[in-house]
């Protein structure tokens, strides 16, 4: 055999990747407590190499902090492992009776492989939160942003032009599509805390020139104060940015500071263009559905006597835009609502027990790790079955 | 000869259980085992005074009795009893564990005790305890051990005071000697009262003694139903005949003493069941034990014909709780264990059987343990921390006993009633933190899932402590034994390899069910969360010990020391992971584990080490063995 084909054949190899993977894990989910879960899993699960240092955090975290270990990431690692599976197939294994769990339990694993790198790709997921009485259309994460040209002008319809905030970067020009306008970037910061500028200020600390010159700041002067961006579980970054907005002569019409902390609560930062009006906000990104959800009713329950839950519910209608009912449904805890290749998860509640929240997910590829799963169980139990009746026979004869 | 043995052991063990079940008994004239069999709803579910009595006793002094100043022992429900009919003697007796009271900053707490102190004593300090408290981290996870130890010390004299009044208003001795005159003069003054305040509201004349009076009570109740800690009087059914659909189930609410009273006000009948309990105090304090006793009976009357089936439920608890079956499972382990290191010694084979029998008696009263406490909480066994320690024992001691049937050695039963031991012994520390038997929260409400991947995932952590067990003591005895050659060897390094295909499997099967469980309550099948990371880890590692045995990489001491790797990342997936309080998963929190996981660890690190040294180090047959297979390969032409 070719030494390299017998390379990525070995079982040694196997042993290897392995261990690698216990060790990528194990560091993966220290990390968690730095980072968080999502930025973790990025880091280490959905990479090719990865460097963890010593926590600051840690004990003897300052003496400590240079300590670092490079290891391969979850990419690499699973990218390997499969290599070395067919690559094992290829060349070592033959489909006997004796070893079909074997071959059952490795197409398992090569699914579960590739379902997992798929739904790293292709699955979105979102909170979509409703109060009791209302709907909504739309489902947000507060993981991304995304700034946004609203044209109201339809009673009917609102018309939404978005651009991923991984696009505005300083200095940069983009055209916003099906638009005449175009928007420059003046500066993007992933997170910022966001402060009324101090009225009679001292000399001692000098004023930030103020750079946008339209909308909200008009009225209040804000400043901006660039932050680090936080990792922590339920942490929301305020992703702010200063646009500056083109028109089809070349002529700026302004600059706006936007953040998504100018929400709702604060009056519409208007833009005119012409003989057109728009809204213009930078919000966490949203995902609108070609149906809506109406929450009837929710409930928490709680175990008598103390504030242990035993139920949270949520009763609700699904709608088509013009407003007719297409179906009704219970979410509840370990049973979600699978409509229009999402699913819905009762994720969290608010406002006093009058919104709900749900977590929105879309995820083509679900079906896989069950197929998967159940192609390693079945070939494990029969594989193991076959030991052990083995061995119970050995045994007896002994 | 042999007779004699069997006598002697079964004797041994009667006389072990005997004495388990008897150490609770009194000889008072008042029925204090009825009145423990009381039935209060606390923490969501309806169980026994005795339980609280425990639970609460066990928080604040980590054990389940109490030393008066006399120098009697006196039972969890005794305390209980004293604490709430006669707090003036129950204010001195020590039971607020403090470990180390010279670092709270307290000047001469330290001169009064050691360890353990009465509520007098920590009386002085109240004002300190206070101020010192306010000013700890808020965040509970983030206080260091001192910072622990006020918050303990807080907590647990806010217990004691919520635990003090939950039978009933409490005062000096002139009040709880005349508890029903209270409630009467209360009930009777009622209409005027309300009366009185109208009056008042409209400008008219009213009776202003009657009104201070009547409002002094409202004042008293009102904070006694924020206080009160227990909930002990049942909703009411008799004349609510139109209401037929609410009927009484576990989930109704009842009523602490103090809403109790203030609902009267509303003009709702005075529950019999909170006259009853005015009447066991007031008996209790004169001495009258047929009093007492009949009152108890009252209570026990109409609490069956509400909830007959709770009923008998809180009774089996009440007994359960004085049976202890893990206690004395953990004697019996420890006793098996013993025979079976004798009998490689001497006497061999009938010591083997003995020790087989003992086992097995042990892991059936285990097994009883297990069932009663799905009988009393309608769950799966698996539901907690504590439960699942219980389990992995109980799996663990399973597997163990079917090596021990096939290979009888000695060897598979041993480590079997060692971890059967270490895990109960595991289990009860983790019962310090008081019910065990708590309600589960919303998203792990699935009597299926709780039955499937929990109990799955379980049972592999038992199989790979049970293989990294096995491994351990092939290590010690190729090091040590004279005995142990290469027969055995193989035999031993089978049994790890069988247990670590069923730890692979089990491990396997259960986190892909619980994949699908995510799927289900998350929408996501795999969520990288510590937890979820745990199960993988021993699953990779299963999978490490198989291709390494089939690729023949490892021979049989490397296979053993990875089984003793399996141990550690077997315990980080258990515990571990929960110590970093990050994920959906981190549910079960505990504070000292840190230090006993990182204990855990260096230990097997150490083992692991041993069986790293050169094979000239060892003095058994089967490690000559190979290091005459080095020579011979070192020297091909001597042959």
């Amino acid at each position: 055999m070719h030494p390299i084909l017998k390379f990525f054949s070995s079982l040694r190899l196997t042993v290897v990747l392995l261990s690698l993977s216990l060790v990528l894990i194990f560091f993966g989910t220290l990390d968690q407590v730095e980072f968080g879960i999502w930025e973790t899993q990025k880091r280490y699960f959905e990479s090719f190499l990865v460097v963890w240092s010593y926590p600051l955090s840690a004990p003897a975290g300052d003496a400590l902090q240079w300590i670092k270990l490079p290891m391969p990431g979850g990419y690499l690692i699973g990218g390997m492992l499969l290599i070395n599976l067919l690559a094992a197939h290829a060349t070592r294994f033959k489909l006997t009776w004796k070893k079909s769990g074997l071959f059952c339990i490795h197409i398992g694993l090569i699914l579960l492989l590739i379902s997992e790198l798929l739904t790293d790709i292709v699955s979105v997921e979102s909170q979509m939160s409703v109060d009791e009485g209302s709907k909504s259309n739309y489902s947000e994460t507060i993981l991304d942003n995304e700034f946004v040209l609203i044209d109201r002008s339809n009673p009917q319809l609102d018309r939404v032009h978005a651009i991923p905030s991984s696009l505005l970067k300083k200095g940069k020009r983009i055209k916003i599509p099906d638009t005449e306008l175009s928007l420059k970037t003046l500066d993007y910061f992933p997170n910022a805390s966001l402060n009324r500028a101090p009225q009679d200020a001292p000399d001692t600390s000098p004023k930030k020139p103020q750079i946008a010159n339209k909308g909200l700041v008009e009225r209040i002067d804000l400043q901006v104060t660039p932050l680090a961006p936080q990792y922590a579980e339920d942490a929301i970054n305020t992703a702010t940015a200063y646009i500056q907005i083109i028109d089809k002569n070349e002529k700026a019409l302004g600059t706006w500071l936007v953040s998504n902390v100018i929400d709702e609560r604060f009056p519409p930062q208007i833009l005119a263009a012409g003989n057109k009006s728009y809204e213009i906000a930078l919000r966490f990104k949203r995902y609108y559905h070609p149906f809506q959800i109406e929450l009837i009713d929710f409930k928490h329950d709680k175990y008598p006597g103390t504030e242990i839950p035993f139920n949270f519910s949520s009763e609700v209608y699904i709608k088509d835009p013009k407003g007719a009912v297409k179906q009704k449904a219970l979410i509840y805890m370990n049973h979600p609502l699978r409509y229009g290749g999402l699913t819905f998860y009762q994720a969290s509640f608010a406002n006093n027990d009058q919104t709900s929240i749900f977590q929105v997910v879309k995820n083509p590829g679900w079906l896989l790790p069950y197929i998967s799963v159940l192609l390693m169980g079945l070939g494990m139990c029969f594989q193991f079955g076959m030991h052990f009746i083995k061995f119970l026979q050995k045994s007896r004869t002994r | 000869m042999k007779i004699i043995f069997y006598i002697a052991i079964a004797l041994l063990t009667l006389s072990t259980i005997t004495r388990q079940i008897q150490s609770e008994r009194t000889d008072s004239a008042f029925d204090i085992q009825k009145f423990s069999e009381l039935p209060v709803q606390v923490g969501g579910r309806i169980k026994p005074l005795d339980s609280v009595a425990r639970n609460t006793l066990m928080i604040l002094s980590g054990r389940q009795y109490t030393i008066t100043p006399e120098g009697t022992k006196i039972s969890s429900i005794q305390w209980f009893i004293d604490l709430c009919m006669q707090p003036e003697l129950a204010d001195t007796y020590r039971i607020f564990k403090i470990e180390f009271p010279d670092e709270l900053g307290l000047e001469g707490l330290e001169a009064k005790s050691k360890r353990y102190y009465s509520y007098n004593d920590l009386q002085p300090y109240f004002e300190e305890i206070q101020t010192l408290y306010q000013n700890l981290e808020p965040e509970a996870k983030k206080r260091n051990a001192y910072e622990r130890q006020i918050a303990e010390i807080h907590n647990g004299l806010l217990l004691y005071n919520a635990s003090l009044q939950s039978l009933h208003p409490t005062g000096n001795a002139e009040r709880l000697n005349r508890l029903i005159d209270e409630y009467q003069s209360y009930e009777s003054i009622i209409n005027q009262g309300l009366d009185a305040i109208k009056k008042q509201q409209n400008g008219e004349a009213f009776d202003k003694t009657l009104l201070d009076r009547f409002i002094a009570y409202g004042d008293n109740y009102l904070n006694l139903s924020k206080t009160a800690r227990l909930r002990i009087i049942p909703p009411e059914t008799a004349d609510q005949t139109a209401d037929q659909d609410a009927a009484l189930n576990d989930l109704s609410d009842w009523k602490n003493v103090g809403l109790e009273l203030l609902d009267v006000m509303k003009g709702e009948r005075l529950s019999p069941v909170l006259k009853h309990y005015a009447q066991l105090t007031m008996a209790y304090r004169s001495d009258n034990a047929e009093a007492f006793n009949q009152g108890v009976d009252a209570i026990h009357k109409s609490f069956k014909k509400d909830f007959p089936k709770a009923e008998s439920r809180v009774q089996f608890e009440r007994w359960f709780n004085g049976f202890k079956p893990f206690a004395l499972s953990i004697q019996l382990y420890v006793f098996a264990f013993f025979l079976l290191a004798i009998s490689w010694l001497k006497w061999g084979i009938t010591l083997n059987r003995t020790a087989f029998w003992l086992l097995t008696l042990a892991f059936l009263i285990h097994t009883f343990g297990l069932i009663a406490r799905m009988y009393i909480q309608g769950r799966p066994p698996v539901t907690n921390l504590y439960s699942s320690a219980v389990f992995v024992g109980w799996g663990a001691v399973f597997l163990g006993l079917f090596i021990e049937k096939i290979y009888k050695n000695g060897i598979g039963g041993a480590m079997a009633s060692l971890i059967g031991f270490a895990t109960l012994i595991i289990a009860h520390h983790l019962a310090m933190t008081g019910d065990t038997l708590e309600m589960m929260r919303a998203v792990l409400d699935s009597n299926f899932w709780l039955a499937t991947h929990v109990i799955i995932i379980t049972f592999g952590y038992s199989a790979m402590f049970l293989a990294g067990a096995l491994a351990i003591a092939f290590i010690l005895m190729a090091l040590l034994s004279k005995k142990f050659d290469k027969d055995k060897a193989r035999s031993l390094s089978n049994m790890v390899y069988g247990i670590t295909c069923f730890a692979a499997l089990f491990s396997l099967v259960g986190t892909i069910l619980g994949g699908i469980w995510a799927d289900q309550s998350w929408g996501r099948f795999w969520g990288w969360d510590p937890k979820e990371n745990g199960a993988l880890m021993i699953v990779i590692m299963g999978a490490i010990v198989l291709h390494a045995r089939w690729g023949g990489i490892c021979q049989e001491r490397g296979i053993m020391l990875l089984a003793i790797l399996g141990n550690i990342v077997t315990a980080w997936s258990w515990f571990g992971t929960n110590l970093l309080g990050v994920g959906l998963h981190s549910y079960g929190f505990t504070d000292s584990g840190f230090f006993w996981m990182l204990l855990f660890a260096l230990g097997q690190l150490f083992v692991i080490v041993l069986g790293l040294l050169p094979w000239r180090y060892w003095a058994s047959p089967f490690a000559l063995s190979k290091t005459e297979k080095i020579k011979r390969s070192e020297h091909p032409k001597e042959h």
